[in-house]
Formats: structure tokens, C-alpha cells, sequence
């Protein structure tokens, strides 16, 4: 790959041309989230199913009928709703994990990666993966909580200005700033992330390490393209409630759900992307050259004369974990 | 005939002969004090053989009407508040004068007046404080006590003309709960009483320390709200002195009469109070004094920051020009004209519905963000509420300023006891809220119309008090005695408009703003009680209404109709299966189950939809616990809806009010799609950032 090339233009062909990773993980994504609402459409339905009242809601969103059918206690506790949501959610959370090192072995990859070789890396990285989630989850944890911690302070403070628009402007600002930084550390993590399945790190304080030092050393580079894909994030969610609004009329409901599963898709991208800009990045500074050895030539040393032993040994910069090479039919994940 | 003469003759020779008696007994005090020298006091006198009180003529009360649009005094003025104050932001304390004349209109003599010391209110063991503790209040939890909070009101002293220095007759008194600790109301006994029709001055030096803002009064920042500040007499009402200890739930009551009132203060402040501003004077300590005059009004409100930005403009209204006020804060200045055209359109509907308004002046103040001096009434002077982010569709400006407004009607003008009738003003406001809003905003939308979302007055009223306390407490009883604020505020405020919006269904909706309407006229500028309200309505609708009175009013019945049962089949079903299937010809019988889950009883419509397109509407009178009608019909039920017009707004339950024979899953799906795409959403975030 060329190193002149764009990171944001190369993240996005890599994404581009493995869009059935983004494929599966709406379906999957999809899936959960449908698991984890039938508790709600339950509920609802037994308050709304046989009443005539419940046309506010279908012909409008009537916040009054809403506000009235949580209260009922035919609708049940809320927690019943929000627990599988929040389970379902998690769930989401764990897959993306686990098939998370299939999808950065493909985006390496020059060529469609065979469904094994998919599991493969998924499996090979898992417990690896485990570890790099405990570590990121404590780190960015810990950092996203001191930065709202100090966020808040100063918006507590700035709220006792007389100036009234100083505490939101403190909060917006601090929000912007806790955004880029906690930004710089899932680039870090995302760098790590593919440096453990692409360079088949086993010891993953090292991928860690690596990745913190490519974060530094590239931050402003690496941080355009996730900013950047972040506003896209941005601009597909608002567009798609805009349009959501605008074209969907209230009581169809296959438009609303076909309407919000569009956005739900083109709001995966962004993701992606951010993760083909890390594969890409590693492919240009971070992969490791491998001392391969070449044909050794022999002599046969005879006591009374010791001649010279060559060696030759030649760099070849190659993954550790070589990409695969493919198969003799293309199959894929 | 003849019976009725003699009586006519009686009471005719019995009125004259008190009248005489009356006179001679006036008289004889008159010439008594005269002929008294030692008594100095030209306001009291007994006299001394018969301790008949003497009647003042050197005192009056004010008849002006500088403040209004009349030509003659509209109130029965019984107070006249003079003030002189002085406001120190940076101790946020106002040191002042206040002479008050009292006029003696209880026909008897008065040998005690209790005062209202509000101020005292915002102190560790007053009443307030402690029921706020318990019960919950409007803004503060009072986790711990901080200095801050801490407010008072000091009489420094206390001279009744004629009687002299009486500071040290001064006694706390607790009416209401008897705490010792509690210094919200004083009790001054006099020597010498005052005679019925007579006056009393008196001459106070006191201090208030304003608290940071709680309950609508205080400072916060640089801002302060200057309300129930200042020694206020309490109100002869129902044959004896009504002066309560201020309370976490209650609000205010007092008498109408004229306020002159000078407010000192720093020069780079700006000012905003009742009345109508008279002068304007600079002083030579870099402070400025505004003088205020106000008729016809029961309290005295005002504020002071350094920061308010000022709109002002004009309203022609039916008694003459209304000279409005805007008082922003800066980061408001854009909202100005929002809160102008809803002061106006209120205004508007208020004067075409209820009655004009006679004030030359109307303030409303856009309070400190963050205080807790949002949402208040006080005499031609409200205070709204807003925020910086207040986008067009979310009305919360215009449903506080309207709100407010309408207290100059309910409060300001028909001046009900707030401690005691608290829905009188805070409840017959809220439905008149209602009325107004639905005209300006929308009946779907008067309260919000934004992202495809709707809210509107009727449901917010409704829910307040179904989704509160509803069964705990009914809407006639003392504010303070409620089980708690929010039974205080779902009863008080949303029951009190969701009974009268059902009434509206029962009388008519042009008869009950007749009703308004005639309330309004002939009890302004006065205290009316609950009877005097209600009698009026059923005196214009000439029906008697004591059945829902005594039910919604006076007692905590609950309402809950539901439709139990929406059922058709085949009448011959037994004969062949197969002719289930619905044909032209097949007859079905078909039920409808009504149930009354609740107490209270109230007669309903209900309507039945059948698949021919038939509707049928049935009365039941709520009598019995349930009641079930049957059809025979070519045609199956699909609908059964108890009040199909939706006049009723106290049902607790409006889910059950209706019943389909076929379950619709529609509203559900729409719901769980929205809840779909949530959860999905969260999902992808929580990816996003943790892996």
C-alpha cells in the first residue's frame, strides 16, 4: 500500500471492498436488538392492544398517552423493558469482540479472507482480545471518568457566574475535549487491536505499547480520520431522523422501520472505517520486518583449513503473522 | 299578605331603631374623646363609662387610582402600606420603615392584629422548614442546613400611633401547628382597641435578610427577588383574624389597599415592581430611590439586578393602556418577544372571557437562571421561567407567563384564601390555563409541538393528578394539611382543572365560561370562599350539582370506568360450524360489560361500534358496579368507548375507557420500532467506543 495514500481514502476502500463485514453486523446487530425489545412489545401491547386510546399514538406521538401507558400497571416496571435491552446491548458489545479479530485479519487481507481463516483469527485472538478489553475498559474507563469529573467541576464552577451561557459553553467545550481525547485513546486501542491479530501478538502489552507509540507519533494524522468519520457518524444519524421525520408520516410503521434500520446501517460505516484507517496505518508504519533466512552455504571445514562461512541473510518486510495467502477457491465470511 | 307585612313591619322598625341607637352611641364616643383630654391618640378612644371605641376621622385610607384604569377606587381598601427601603446587595438585607394604616371594617373592636413575618419562614425549625423536610417543597430538599438559606424578618420596633412603643407586646404565635420555634406570624395586643369603622397606624423599623432564593423570594447572584418582605397584617375573614404560619404548601392572603413604597438602591441596578413607577431620584451616595405607587392591590413584589435588559411596550385593554415590562436576562434577549406576545394574547382572552384587567402596569420578570424565583404571582408583577435553549414548539415560557398572568385574576383580583382554598387560585388558574393555551397554542399542542411529538394542557392537568396521590386528599382542605407536596400539587393544581374541565361537560362549556365569567365580575376585589364559587356555577347552569361536588369538591372519590366486556357471536352458533363464517344473513348477539372500578359515581355515555358501520350510544348513570347491554344484530361488535366526546378528564385510567373486539397491535409496533432503534442505537455506541 502506498504510504502517500490517504488514510481516510484507504480505511475507506478497505471497508468498501469487505462491506459484508458491515453486512453480518447489522443482521447481528438487528437480531439482538429485536431480542431485546420483545419484552417491551409486550408490555406495551397490553395496555395499548385493545384500547381506542392508543390511535394517539399511532396517528402522532401523543407524549400525554405515552407518559399514562408507562404508568399503568398493567405495562409492568420499566426494568423489565430496559434489562434486556441493556442485556442485548452488552451482548452486541461482546460479539463485536469476539469477531472483531476476523474482520481486521480480512481487512488486511488482499484478497476475499476464507470463512475459516475468519474463525480462525477469531478464535486464535479471543482470550488475547479479552485482555486488550480489560486493559482499554480500565484505562479509558479511568480517563473518561476524570475527565467528566474535572468537566463537571468547571461547569459547577462556571455556573456561578453571572454569565448564564458560560456553564454550557464550559460543558459543550469540556464535552469537545473529553470527545478528542477519549478519540486519541480508542485510536491507540484500535491500533493495538490490529497489531494483535495482524501481527499475531501474543504478548499483548506489546501491541499495546506499540500502538500507544504510533498514536503519538501520528496522533494529528490519525485523529483527522476518526474526527472525520465521527462527523459522518454525526451527519448519518441526524440526516436519518430528519428524513425519519420528514417522510415517514406517523401510522406507517414499515417505513419507520425500514427508515430506521437504513440509518442503523450507514451508522455502522463510520465504525468500520475508523477501524480500516487503523488497518490501514498499520499496514504502512506498524508492521514488523521478519529476518527470514535464505539458502545457507555450506563448506566442509576441514581441520587444517577453516574457511570463511557465509550466511546470507536478507529483510523481508512481512507480517509476522503472514496474510494468507489464498486459497484455490475464493470462499469467504 | 298580611303575615309578610307584619313582618316587613318589624324588621323596617327594628333597623331604625338600631340605627338610632347606633348613632347616639357614635356620638357619644365622639364627644367623649373630645371632651377627654388625656387621651392623645386622635385614631383610638374607649369611652370611659362605656368602652364603646371612638371613630377616627383624621385617618383615611387613599382614594386614588393613579395605578388603575378607573376613575374611582375598584376595592374596599383596608390598608394603605407606606415603605421606605433600602436594599444592601452585598448583605442582600433591606433595612426599612412601613407605616400602615388599618381600617376597622369588621363591624367590631379590634384589640389585636396579627402580623405576617414571612421572612422568619427560611430558618432550621420553623414550620416551613420542617414540613419542607418531611413533605418535600417546591425547590429545596434542605439535606442540610446551610447559612445561606438562612432568611429573617426583624421588627426593630413597633409604635402604635396614639399608643405608643409596643415592640415588646409583640408575641410569636403559631395558629396553625403551635411550634414554639416557628416566627412566621406575631401577634400585637393594643391597649386601647379600635372601634369598628375606625383606623390604626402603625410605625415599623424593620430589617429582612433574604435568603438565596427559595420559594419565590431572595437573592441569587446579583439578583434579587424582593417578595413577602415585609411586615403585612393579616385579613379579618369569617368573623376572626385569618393569619397562618407560612408553610411548605401554602401561599398568601391579604387584604386590598394602596402601597407607596421607595426602594433605595445601588444606581447601576435595575428595578422592576408592582404598581406604577412615580419618581426616579438619584442620591448622593451612588445609590437611587424608585418610588412606587400601587391601588387596589394586596402585596407588594419587586426585583433588582444589574443585568436585566429591558422591553417595553404597550397593551390597549378594555379599561384603558397596560404599560408592559419585560425584564430579561441577557442570554434571553431573543425570547423578549415571546414573552410579549403571550402577555398579550393572554391578556386578550382573559378581558373577552373573564373580565377586564384595570392595572396601568403589568412587570413580568425573566428570573436568574437557576433560582428558585420562577413562576410566581404577585400583583401586576409575574415572574416566568425560561433557559438559554428554549426552542420554538417547546412553550415552557408561554405556559408560565400565561399561568402567571392569570393569577392577576385568580389571586390578584378574586383574592381567594390561599392557605386555606389554595385551589381556588392555583387549581381555577390551571383550568383557565387550559382554556387559554388550548386558543393561543392548540388544543393538541399547548404545550409542545416539536419533533413530531405532541403535549397539550388537558393531559398535563389530567396526569398531575392521576399519576400523583389522587385518593388522599380532596381538593377542599387547608393548603398545609395535605398528605404531602405532591398530593399538595396533583390536587390542588391538576385535579382542581381536570373537575371543572369534567363540569364543563356536564353544564356545557358556554355555560361554564358564563359562570366564569360571572364569578369573576362579582367577586373581584374581594375574598370569596369555595361555596361562593360554586353556588355561583350552579346558580348560572340552574342546576344542582351537589352530587359532583361532593364527590369531586369536598370529597377523594376516584374515578375509573372501564369496558369489561366487547363480545358478538352467532346467535345460532350451536347449528353448524361452518356458518361461523360471517355472512349477510347471520345474526349476532352481542355484549357490552361496563364496570366502575372506583368510588365515584358519575353518569356516562357510552358509544358501540358495530362492523356495518352502526354506532349506538347508551347511558348508565354509574349507579350499580357494572352494567352490560346486548344487541341482537345482522352486524358483529368491533368497539365499545365510555365518553366517546372525551368530557371527562378525572377518569384515573382512559386506557380502559375503551374496548376493541379485535386486539390492534398497531400502537405497539410503532412504540417497539422507536424502542428497536434506541436499543440498536446503544448497542453501536457502546461498540463504538469500548471496542
Amino acid at each position: 500500500m502506498s504510504e502517500k495514500k490517504g488514510l481516510l481514502s484507504a480505511g475507506l476502500s478497505i471497508v468498501l471492498r469487505n462491506k459484508r463485514y458491515i453486512a453480518w453486523f447489522f443482521v447481528l446487530n438487528l437480531l439482538l436488538g429485536l431480542f431485546g425489545t420483545f419484552a417491551f412489545v409486550n408490555q406495551a401491547g397490553a395496555v395499548l392492544d385493545r384500547s381506542l386510546l392508543s390511535d394517539r399514538l399511532v396517528h402522532g406521538f401523543s407524549l400525554g398517552a405515552l407518559i399514562e401507558m408507562f404508568a399503568r400497571p398493567e405495562f409492568g416496571p420499566t426494568i423489565a423493558s430496559r434489562g434486556p435491552a441493556m442485556f442485548f446491548g452488552l451482548l452486541f458489545l461482546g460479539a463485536t469482540a469476539l469477531f472483531l479479530p476476523g474482520v481486521f485479519q480480512g481487512y488486511a487481507s488482499t484478497y476475499r479472507l476464507p470463512r475459516e481463516d475468519f474463525f480462525r483469527a477469531c478464535g486464535r485472538n479471543l482470550w488475547r482480545y479479552i485482555r486488550l478489553l480489560i486493559v482499554a475498559g480500565i484505562v479509558m474507563g479511568f480517563t473518561a471518568g476524570v475527565l467528566f469529573g474535572i468537566q463537571g467541576a468547571l461547569a459547577t464552577k462556571a455556573g456561578e457566574s453571572t454569565n448564564e451561557l458560560l456553564a454550557p459553553e464550559v460543558q459543550l467545550g469540556g464535552l469537545g475535549v473529553i470527545f478528542l481525547i477519549m478519540t486519541a485513546f480508542r485510536i491507540w486501542f484500535d491500533l493495538a487491536e490490529a497489531d494483535v491479530v495482524l501481527n499475531d501478538q501474543r504478548a499483548v502489552r506489546k501491541s499495546i505499547g506499540a500502538g500507544l507509540k504510533h498514536t503519538l507519533q501520528s496522533l494529528f494524522r490519525l485523529m483527522a480520520s476518526y474526527v472525520v468519520a465521527t462527523l459522518v457518524a454525526a451527519m448519518i444519524l441526524l440526516g436519518g431522523l430528519w428524513a425519519w421525520m420528514k417522510f415517514v408520516a406517523p401510522e406507517n410503521l414499515a417505513g419507520a422501520f425500514l427508515m430506521a434500520q437504513l440509518t442503523l446501517l450507514l451508522l455502522l460505516i463510520p465504525r468500520f472505517w475508523q477501524r480500516g484507517v487503523a488497518v490501514a496505518y498499520w499496514k504502512q508504519k506498524m508492521v514488523v520486518p521478519v529476518l527470514t533466512a535464505g539458502p545457507m552455504t555450506t563448506t566442509t571445514i576441514m581441520p587444517s583449513r577453516i574457511e570463511s562461512i557465509s550466511v546470507p541473510v536478507s529483510a523481508v518486510a512481512e507480517s509476522a503473522h503472514p496474510i494468507p495467502d489464498p486459497p484455490s477457491e475464493p470462499q469467504g465470511f | 299578605m298580611q303575615i309578610r307585612w307584619k313582618i316587613v313591619a318589624i324588621v323596617v322598625v327594628a333597623a331604625v331603631g338600631l340605627a338610632t341607637f347606633v348613632s347616639r352611641k357614635t356620638a357619644a364616643a365622639g364627644v367623649a374623646q373630645a371632651a377627654t383630654p388625656e387621651v392623645k391618640s386622635p385614631l383610638l378612644a374607649d369611652d370611659a363609662r362605656s368602652g364603646v371605641p371612638a371613630i377616627s376621622e383624621e385617618l383615611s385610607i387613599p382614594a386614588t387610582t393613579s395605578a388603575i384604569n378607573s376613575s374611582t377606587p375598584m376595592s374596599q381598601r383596608v390598608v394603605h402600606y407606606e415603605i421606605d427601603a433600602k436594599y444592601d446587595p452585598g448583605t442582600h438585607t433591606v433595612d426599612a420603615t412601613e407605616t400602615l394604616t388599618y381600617h376597622n371594617l369588621t363591624g367590631q373592636a379590634l384589640d389585636h392584629f396579627p402580623l405576617h413575618l414571612y421572612q422568619n419562614a427560611f430558618q432550621p425549625k420553623s414550620t416551613f422548614v420542617r414540613e419542607s423536610k418531611l413533605e418535600g417543597s417546591r425547590d429545596t430538599t434542605y439535606d442540610k442546613w446551610e447559612e445561606k438559606e438562612y432568611g429573617s424578618e426583624n421588627i426593630k420596633s413597633l409604635e402604635v400611633v396614639g399608643q405608643g412603643d409596643l415592640t415588646g407586646q409583640l408575641q410569636f404565635i403559631a395558629p396553625d401547628d403551635g411550634n414554639k420555634d416557628d416566627k412566621t406570624v406575631a401577634d400585637l395586643r393594643i391597649p386601647k382597641p379600635v372601634a369598628p369603622g375606625g383606623f390604626v397606624q402603625f410605625k415599623i423599623a424593620f430589617q429582612t435578610k433574604f435568603p438565596e432564593t427559595q420559594a419565590r423570594s431572595g437573592w441569587k447572584r446579583d439578583f434579587v427577588l424582593g417578595g413577602q418582605w415585609f411586615p403585612k397584617i393579616g385579613v379579618w375573614w369569617n368573623g376572626a383574624w385569618n393569619c397562618h404560619q407560612y408553610h411548605a404548601t401554602t401561599e398568601f392572603f391579604a387584604d386590598f389597599g394602596v402601597y407607596d413604597v421607595k426602594l433605595s438602591m445601588p444606581q447601576n441596578e435595575v428595578v422592576g415592581a408592582s404598581g406604577v413607577l412615580v419618581e426616579e431620584k438619584s442620591n448622593p451616595d451612588n445609590t437611587k430611590t424608585y418610588s412606587y405607587h400601587g391601588d387596589d392591590i394586596h402585596d407588594f413584589a419587586w426585583t433588582a439586578s444589574p443585568r436585566y435588559k429591558v422591553r417595553e411596550s404597550e397593551y390597549q385593554s378594555q379599561m384603558g393602556p397596560i404599560k408592559l415590562r419585560f425584564l430579561m436576562q441577557p442570554a434571553h434577549w431573543s425570547q423578549a418577544e415571546r414573552h410579549d406576545r403571550i402577555t398579550r394574547n393572554s391578556i386578550d382572552r382573559f378581558e373577552k372571557w373573564y373580565g377586564p384587567y384595570p392595572y396601568k402596569t403589568l412587570t413580568v420578570v425573566d428570573p436568574e437562571p437557576g433560582s428558585a424565583a420562577g413562576g410566581m404571582e404577585y400583583p401586576t408583577f409575574i415572574t416566568g421561567e425560561s433557559s438559554w435553549f428554549m426552542p420554538e414548539g417547546l412553550y415552557g415560557v408561554e405556559n408560565v407567563v400565561e399561568h402567571e398572568f392569570g393569577h392577576q385574576y385568580w389571586y390578584g383580583m378574586v383574592a381567594t384564601n390561599e392557605f386555606e382554598d389554595a385551589w381556588m387560585d392555583e387549581g381555577i388558574n390551571s383550568y383557565t390555563e387550559v382554556k387559554v393555551l388550548d386558543s393561543i397554542l392548540g388544543s393538541n399542542t399547548s404545550i409542545m409541538n416539536l419533533v413530531g411529538a405532541n403535549l397539550n394542557e388537558h393531559d398535563e392537568q389530567r396526569l398531575m393528578y392521576v399519576l400523583g396521590a389522587s385518593d388522599r386528599d380532596p381538593m377542599a382542605q387547608k393548603a398545609y394539611d395535605y398528605y404531602s407536596f405532591g398530593s399538595y400539587g396533583g390536587v390542588t393544581y391538576g385535579k382542581t382543572a381536570s373537575v371543572l374541565l369534567t363540569l364543563e361537560g356536564i353544564i356545557g362549556e358556554d355555560t361554564m365560561a358564563k359562570a366564569m365569567r360571572t364569578y369573576f365580575m362579582k367577586y373581584r376585589f374581594t375574598h370569596p370562599t369555595k361555596e361562593d364559587f360554586l353556588k355561583t356555577i350552579e346558580e348560572v347552569s340552574g342546576k344542582d350539582l351537589r352530587w359532583y361536588f361532593n364527590q369531586a369538591v369536598y370529597g377523594s372519590k376516584v374515578m375509573d370506568y372501564e369496558v369489561l366486556q366487547v363480545e358478538s357471536f352467532p346467535v345460532n352458533w350451536y347449528e353448524d360450524k361452518k356458518k361461523d363464517a360471517k355472512t349477510s344473513d347471520t345474526v349476532y348477539q352481542t355484549y357490552v360489560a361496563l364496570h366502575r372500578k372506583d368510588d365515584f359515581i358519575m353518569p356516562v355515555e357510552v358509544e358501540i361500534k358495530f362492523d356495518n358501520g352502526e354506532k349506538i350510544r347508551e347511558h348508565w348513570d354509574g349507579q350499580s358496579r357494572w352494567t352490560r347491554f346486548s344487541y341482537q344484530k345482522k352486524a358483529k361488535v368491533v368497539s365499545a368507548e365510555i365518553d366517546p366526546d372525551h368530557t371527562v378528564q378525572i377518569d384515573r385510567n382512559n386506557f380502559n375507557n375503551s374496548r376493541t373486539a379485535e386486539p390492534n397491535a398497531k400502537a405497539a409496533h410503532k412504540l417497539s420500532n422507536y424502542w428497536l432503534f434506541v436499543t440498536q442505537v446503544f448497542s453501536q455506541a457502546l461498540g463504538w467506543w469500548a471496542v
